[in-house]
This record gives C-alpha cells, sequence and structure tokens, in this order.
C-alpha cells in the first residue's frame, strides 16, 4: 500500500498536477474610473522556493483601460518591462507569494470607451536560458555556439520545448526585434530570412510565417513589402561579394539588419510558439486563465469548449442565436474563431433585448426563516429551493409564476418549478453553486443556519416582474465540409467498431452484464449510434457498415448530424447505469441563458460514434485517471502499444500499385485502418486486394480523395499476423514517370485484441 | 562597284559569331543541399553510384513515419524524378535515397509549398 502511494505521489508529482492559475468571477467597471479593484487572481501549487515567471495581460481592452501593480516587493521585471506606471501587459519574475501578493493589488484603470476587458495571467516555472516574450506568448533561446544558416535553421526544428516544435527565429515586429537586441548579448544574430532563392528577394525562411516576402531588391528601403517589418542597415542589404544570402540582425552591436554569407558561424536564437495572442499559448506546463470583465454595462458570454484530444479547435467558428417563437434567429452573421484552448466569446453575437417572463423573487434578511436550500443533488442536477407558502398569500403569485429569484448575496439566477411539499414550494436551482463555500462567504451569517446539510434563510421577500434576455443559443460550425469529412473519418475508426463489438460480447449470455470494454456513460451514448437509448447488436451492425463504407452513421455529413454538444455538468454527470435517460443526439447548437452581463458557460463535446473518446472530452469524475493514462501512454506507446507498417508504391505495368504490410511485432492485433490519400487529378482508384488471415472483415472505400482501408475481426477470435497485406491499384490521367507523392498515408488506426488502441509506425 | 559591295557583304558574313550551342546551366541536385523548396510535380536532381533498383522516401520530420515512397530502377550517374505534392498535407519533410539493401545513401529536408 505504502509503495502504492509513493508511486501514486511520484505520478502526480512528475505529470503536474496541482499547479494553477484561478480567475475571478466577471464584473463590470465603471467607465472613467481609475483605480478599480482587479485583483481575484490566483496561483498556486508551486513550491515556496520556485521562482515563476508570470504574464499579465490585458487582450485587445478598449482605448484606455491599463492595469498596474500596487505592491510589487519580490519581482523583477521580465526584459522590456517596467514594474511601475500603467500596462496593458506586464511580465514579471518572482516566487509564488510575491506575484500572489502582486495580484491582489492589480487594479484597472478604464477610459470612456465601453467594451470588454480580457484580462489573462500565465505562469510557470522560469525556464533558464529561454526568454519570454509578454507581447506575443512565445519562447526564445539564444544559441551562442553559433552555426552556419542552414544547420542554425535544422537545429532549431529539431528543437522542442514545452512541447512546441522550435524554429529559426522570425522577427516581425519592431517590439520582437527589440527583444531580441536586449536579451542576446552576442552581436549579429541569424534570424529566419534568406534570398537563397532569388538575388534580391528577401523571404521569411522558418516559422509560421515561412515564404512570406520581405523586399524584392536589395537596398535598405528598396523593394520593402509594404505592410511588412523590415529594419536594413543603410546600403544593406548589398550581397557583398555575391555571396551574401541570409540575414542578421544586431548587426554589429547595432539594431539593424545586414547579409552575410551563409556559410559564416553566427550567434542565432530559436524561438517557440505559433499564436499571436498570449492567450492561446498551448505550452505545456505552462499555466493560465483569464476572465472577461466589462468597462461598462456590456453584455458578453465566454464559452470554454473542452474537445478533449486530436481536435484543432481554431477550425470551429461560433454564432450566436436567439430562441423566439419557436424559431431559433441569428442575432448577427458575425462569426468568431475558436482560440487554440476551444475559448471563445459572443458579444455582437448576443441579443440584448429584455423580455417579460413571470416574476422574479428577491430573498433579503428578514425575522423568520421563511426559506431554506437543499444540498446538491446530482440526480436533479440542482439545489431544491423552498419557500414556505404563506409568503405568497395576497400576492396572486403561484409557484410556476416565480422564474428568477436573487437569494441573499448566494445566488442569482433562473430557477425552475417543481411542486408543493407540505407547506413548502418547490423550485430547481440549476447545477451545483458551491453552496457551502458560498454560504460561508455570505455578508449575512446571522440570518442564515447550517442544519443537516441544508441552510434556513431568516428572510423577507419583494416581487417584481421578471425582466430577463432572451433564450440564446451558440452554434458552432466547421471551416470546410471537406476537412469535417476527412476528421470524422478519423474520429470513427477501427478501433471504435472493435471497442463496441468488445462491449457487446462481453455482457454476458444473457446480454446483461457489464461488458468490459466501456467505462464511461458517454461511450455507451456515443457507441448507440441508433440513439434509441439502447446499446445493442443493432448499433454494432451500423458501426461496421460505416467502417466498411457500406452505409454511414448518418445520413448526413452536416457538423450538426455528428457532434455532440453538453453543458460540463451535464456531461459529466453521465454514467454507465444513467446513460439512457439523459439527452443523446448531435446539435451543433447548445441553448444557453444569460444572467447578467458576464456570463461563463463550460460546454464539453463529443462525436456520434466516437467509442473510445479519442476526439472527445473526458468527462470529470474519471479525469485524473483517465488522464493519467492518457499521458502514461504517449510515453509507452511507442514501446509496447505499437505494430509497424510498411509502405511501397511504384509502377507496375503503367498502373500505381502500393502495398502496404503489416508486422504486428508483439501485439494481439485485430483491426487496423489506413487513410491513403491520392492526387485525383492524376490517377484514378481502380481497387484494393486483401492478403488476411483469420477471417477479418477487410474494407477499402474510395472517398474521392483518399482510400480507407484496413481489416476487423470483430469477435477477436483469431489475429491478424505478419502476412497481412494490402495492394491498392490506381489508374494513371497522365504519364507516370515518376509516383513519389502521388499518394501518401495521412491517418492510420490498429486496435488490440483487448481493445487498446494502437500506434501504427510506418516505415 | 557591284564587286566591292559583294566582297563586304561576304567578309560581314564571315565575321558572324558562328551558332555554338551554349551548355545549360549546371541544375542544384536535391541532395546537395540541406534543405529545399518543392512545388507540385517539381524535378528532382541526383545521382546514383551504380545501376540498380532504389528507393525515394518522403518522412514526416515530426512523427517520424513515413508518409510516401516510391521504388524505381535507376541509372549510373544523374538520375531526374519529380516529387507530387498534392496529396501530402505535412509541410516538413525528410527525402530519403536508399539502395535496394535499405542502405541510406542520401538524405535532405524538403518544404513543401
Amino acid at each position: 500500500m505504502k509503495n502504492l502511494l509513493v508511486t501514486l505521489f511520484l505520478l502526480i508529482s512528475f505529470l503536474g498536477f496541482g499547479q494553477s492559475v484561478s480567475a475571478p468571477d466577471s464584473k463590470s467597471f465603471t467607465p472613467s474610473t481609475n483605480g478599480q479593484d482587479g485583483s481575484g487572481f490566483s496561483i498556486s501549487g508551486f513550491t515556496t522556493t520556485d521562482v515563476l515567471l508570470t504574464s499579465i495581460s490585458l487582450i485587445n481592452p478598449p482605448t484606455g483601460t491599463t492595469f498596474y501593480l500596487g505592491t510589487t516587493t519580490g519581482l523583477a521585471p521580465a526584459s522590456g518591462f517596467t514594474l511601475t506606471g500603467n500596462k496593458t501587459r506586464l511580465v514579471v519574475t518572482g516566487t509564488m507569494a510575491n506575484v500572489n501578493t502582486a495580484l491582489a493589488s492589480l487594479k484597472i484603470n478604464t477610459g470612456a470607451t465601453i467594451g470588454n476587458i480580457q484580462l489573462s495571467v500565465a505562469t510557470t516555472i522560469n525556464p533558464t536560458g529561454y526568454y519570454y516574450n509578454g507581447v506575443n506568448g512565445h519562447f526564445y533561446k539564444p544559441v551562442s555556439t553559433g552555426a552556419n544558416f542552414a544547420n542554425a535553421i535544422t537545429t532549431a526544428r529539431n528543437s522542442t520545448f514545452k512541447g512546441q516544435k522550435g524554429y529559426l527565429v522570425t522577427i516581425t515586429s519592431s517590439d520582437e526585434d527589440l527583444f531580441i537586441y536586449n536579451n542576446v548579448p552576442q552581436s549579429n544574430i541569424w534570424f529566419a530570412a534568406d534570398d537563397r532563392t532569388t538575388e534580391g528577394r528577401w523571404v521569411i525562411s522558418d516559422g509560421p510565417e515561412i515564404g512570406t516576402l520581405l523586399k524584392t531588391s536589395n537596398g535598405q528601403y528598396a523593394g520593402n513589402v509594404q505592410g511588412v517589418y523590415n529594419n536594413w542597415a543603410s546600403g544593406e542589404p548589398n550581397d557583398w561579394g555575391g555571396n551574401e544570402d541570409a540575414a542578421v540582425t544586431k548587426w554589429g552591436g547595432g539594431f539593424y539588419w545586414n547579409d552575410l554569407s551563409t556559410a559564416n558561424v553566427n550567434p542565432y536564437v530559436i524561438e517557440y510558439g505559433t499564436w499571436t495572442n498570449p492567450d492561446d499559448q498551448t505550452f505545456t506546463e505552462f499555466y493560465n486563465n483569464s476572465v472577461t470583465h466589462s468597462n461598462g454595462e456590456v453584455l458578453s458570454a465566454r464559452f470554454n469548449i473542452d474537445f478533449g484530444g486530436n481536435v484543432d479547435e481554431t477550425k470551429f467558428s461560433a454564432k450566436g442565436y436567439t430562441y423566439t417563437n419557436n424559431t431559433w434567429n441569428l442575432v448577427n452573421g458575425t462569426t468568431k474563431q475558436l482560440s487554440g484552448l476551444g475559448k471563445v466569446d459572443l458579444t455582437s453575437g448576443l441579443d440584448t433585448t429584455k423580455i417579460t417572463d413571470g416574476y422574479k423573487a428577491t430573498i433579503v434578511p428578514g425575522q423568520v426563516e421563511w426559506s431554506l436550500i437543499n444540498p446538491y443533488e446530482p440526480a436533479r442536477n440542482g439545489h431544491r429551493l423552498q419557500i414556505d407558502e404563506r409568503v405568497f398569500y395576497g400576492t396572486g403569485i403561484n409557484l410556476n409564476d416565480i422564474k428568477y429569484i436573487k437569494l441573499f448575496d448566494i445566488y442569482e439566477g433562473p430557477i425552475t418549478p417543481l411542486d408543493f411539499n407540505g407547506w413548502w414550494k418547490q423550485w430547481l436551482v440549476p447545477n451545483d453553486i458551491g453552496l457551502t463555500n458560498k454560504a460561508n462567504a455570505s455578508s449575512y451569517q446571522s440570518n442564515i443556519r447550517l442544519q443537516d446539510g441544508w441552510y434556513a434563510f431568516k428572510a423577507d421577500y419583494t416581487f417584481s416582474v421578471n425582466q430577463m434576455y432572451k433564450p440564446h443559443g451558440i452554434e458552432l460550425s466547421y471551416v470546410n465540409q471537406t476537412d469535417l469529412n476527412t476528421l470524422y473519418s478519423n474520429i470513427v475508426s477501427v478501433s471504435d467498431v472493435y471497442l463496441a463489438f468488445k462491449e457487446l460480447s462481453d455482457k454476458g449470455i444473457f446480454g446483461n452484464q457489464s461488458g468490459m470494454g466501456f467505462s464511461k456513460g458517454i461511450q455507451y451514448m456515443n457507441a448507440d449510434v441508433d440513439m434509441n437509448g439502447v446499446f445493442d447488436e443493432n448499433d454494432t451492425y451500423k458501426l461496421l457498415q460505416h467502417l466498411t463504407g457500406v452505409q454511414p452513421l448518418s445520413q448526413y455529413t452536416a457538423l450538426t448530424y455528428l457532434i455532440k454538444l453538453y453543458n460540463k455538468s451535464d456531461y459529466d454527470s453521465i454514467t454507465p447505469n444513467n446513460w439512457n435517460t439523459k439527452f443523446n443526439n448531435t446539435r451543433n447548437l447548445i441553448p444557453f441563458t444569460l444572467n447578467g452581463l458576464n456570463n461563463t458557460y463550460n460546454i464539453s463535446v463529443s462525436w456520434l460514434g466516437d467509442v473510445n473518446l479519442s476526439h472527445s472530452a473526458q468527462p470529470a469524475t474519471n479525469a485524473v485517471a483517465s488522464n493519467s493514462i492518457r499521458t502514461m501512454s504517449l510515453t509507452t506507446n511507442s514501446v509496447s502499444n505499437q505494430i509497424n507498417a510498411e509502405l511501397m508504391s511504384e509502377n507496375v505495368g503503367g498502373n500505381l500499385v502500393v502495398t502496404i504490410s503489416i508486422d504486428p511485432l508483439q501485439q494481439e492485433l485485430v483491426g487496423t485502418q489506413f487513410q491513403l490519400n491520392y492526387d485525383n487529378t492524376a490517377l484514378k482508384f481502380g481497387k484494393v486486394e486483401f492478403v488476411t488471415k483469420g477471417n477479418p472483415t477487410n474494407f477499402g472505400t474510395d472517398k474521392g480523395t483518399y482510400v480507407i482501408l484496413g481489416s476487423l475481426i470483430t469477435d477477436g477470435s483469431t489475429t491478424l499476423d505478419k502476412t497481412t497485406e494490402y495492394k491498392i491499384t490506381f489508374s494513371p490521367l497522365m504519364g507516370l514517370s515518376s509516383v513519389l507523392g502521388l499518394t501518401s498515408i495521412s491517418a492510420t488506426d490498429a486496435v488490440s485484441k483487448n481493445g487498446a488502441q494502437l500506434k501504427v509506425k510506418v516505415n | 562597284m557591284k564587286k566591292l559591295l559583294f566582297i563586304f557583304v561576304i567578309l560581314l558574313w564571315g565575321c558572324t559569331k558562328p551558332d555554338i550551342p551554349l551548355p545549360n546551366p549546371p541544375v542544384e541536385k536535391i541532395f546537395s543541399v540541406g534543405e529545399s523548396s518543392v512545388t507540385n510535380g517539381q524535378s528532382i536532381h541526383f545521382d546514383l553510384p551504380s545501376a540498380g533498383v532504389y528507393t525515394l522516401t518522403l518522412i514526416d520530420k515530426e512523427s517520424g513515419n513515413v508518409v510516401s515512397r516510391e521504388r524505381f530502377t535507376g541509372q549510373y550517374g544523374e538520375n531526374v524524378k519529380k516529387i507530387y505534392t498534392k496529396s501530402i498535407s505535412v509541410k516538413y519533410l525528410y527525402l530519403l535515397l536508399e539502395d535496394v539493401t535499405k542502405k541510406e545513401i542520401s538524405k535532405t529536408t524538403i518544404i513543401i509549398n
């Protein structure tokens, strides 16, 4: 047991659980007012001696909005920053205690311009040898030993830092140029710009901006592309000696650029990070959080949308709708792209018009215990609020009329009528409101009594007509249909289908036992592809038909027929025992209720047929266990959960023949899947031939620009062995003197007899 | 006078620069540089140490997985092949030349534009 605890402790330590940044609730600031309280951020989980690098940022604030720190004891400013004065961004180093003290003293200055104020705090242990640029959220590593230009690029690309691949630094602004100037002591520093292809035609030669044209001819200003940052020294670039084809900054220790021979050995800088907004950073072990306040009364809704892994969130966009007269109506046509963290703010996509709906009960401190609220009940997904019916005598207001309450300083929002219980009228306060914490923090302790988990309130009541915002919904869309088709091919793949078969076959001879394949309720929901509340052989049959290309799971390919959206609290409450009582359908629009000006919603995403949740949010009830498994599997997959495949293509008798040969290594392999892309302007798909033992279901489906092919032994009674081979034949639409790149493998999947997803190493 | 003009024309003709074919500019061999940008259908030039069966392989630099491979029969000395890029979804790749025994002959980096 001790060993287990020690192992668990080490695992948790290794995985870095515990470190986090918490953010305050949203609030509205008064316009044109300095020194307003912006505290509430707090960093936790680091040791007392850790030196933290912390960035505090206002993301695109309204004109005139800044912040400052009232206390900066123990902090040091990062390069380019000072501790004093009004800021829109500040990067500091210091211990967690010092940083938290400073954050508690954060003040907001507002201007006359009304708008959202997004405040973001990010922190990590200050890495030695790396410099953080708070303007773009990138890290920079100077390499003083130097290299020639080509080797500098190669070394940069082969390096990684905090989960990000490096690239030779690109300089796209004077801020970035100055940052390098200030942080790299050496002179003549290679950066990613060259005219190696065409003399005088300077392009960015690495990183996210690769290929961007800087200028079209040599000379300090000649041919500089308007709007693109150039900073050449006088008379440069000049291709001196006819062989200067790459650029350095900090030329001769100054602030300007020069061109030098690519053979020179110069210091260089590796850059990490591809985003432009620091709030979109995806560094590992780099913790951040943000809050969207407002300057003045601005209605806003922040959505944190959890797609799990393996989905590019930035390919999704969101729009706001209202629900009136039984119809969803688009508020306006503006779509907002999701950030790399799945965040999106709707402001212009919200309708600020209020409607009348029933009554609002305002509960304030009084003399008699007329009301009580119960602890959170998972079965109801909320708290029962009870009010003595004598409160309503003479008001003419009934149970169903109350739609909204303000309960002391504990809760303000919508409620749902339930029923009568003796003297009590009952309503449901939705979701878990963190009752104990809020009751303990209330300013009205003398009016609150704790009894057996519920709280009683000595209270008075006023009723007013309830003015509320219209019901809203957020709709997600995907960048384009072709990309979505490809994504969905990878979401529902051979490992999902096998897992569904395995779960079904393990349910005992009467089919009433718990299978061994699924551990989470959402897996049953996703496997119940006909969405009739029963996971059975009809579902596995449909999954197999989908896999083999006979019949897709959905008749339609639009996102709304594939994706499932849930409020996180609902998603986390789905279990293997209650899943068939929960809402189970696809939708790309999910309703939400606006309460007050600043609203935050957590949305969980899953997909029809994503049985192994490879592209879905992980339910929080199993978050620690599943995260541990996922993280560990990343490190162990390459060793124990891997099979090999060998790819070959050649011109055979005028046709292109692609051969994929399988080596299961030590795995009991029961399923494989490959996506073989082809250039349909040069090739026409012909056929797939299978060499397999064990009587698997083989499939090969042409999708126009790619072929999905593979094998599945649904009952796991036999396995695929080393003789397994797939031969795909294409006929040419042009001469086939070369075939390299006419076909390519872009996605793979494999599954073992025990249902584990396997990594496919293509050799 | 006519004779003089005739002789003058003959002399001019005799001074015309003979039409000697110029040699083609040398083509950069793909494996002689550390990195190249390629576009769809671009020709690549490389040398082989002997005639025989070889493979050209494209490997995703990030995952290390083979993306595409061509087996071909090459000739001694300079060979020309084409690279097609429309089916390829990654940007940074290794291009690897191996002989029939899978012995690496040459390797370079290519960037798909």
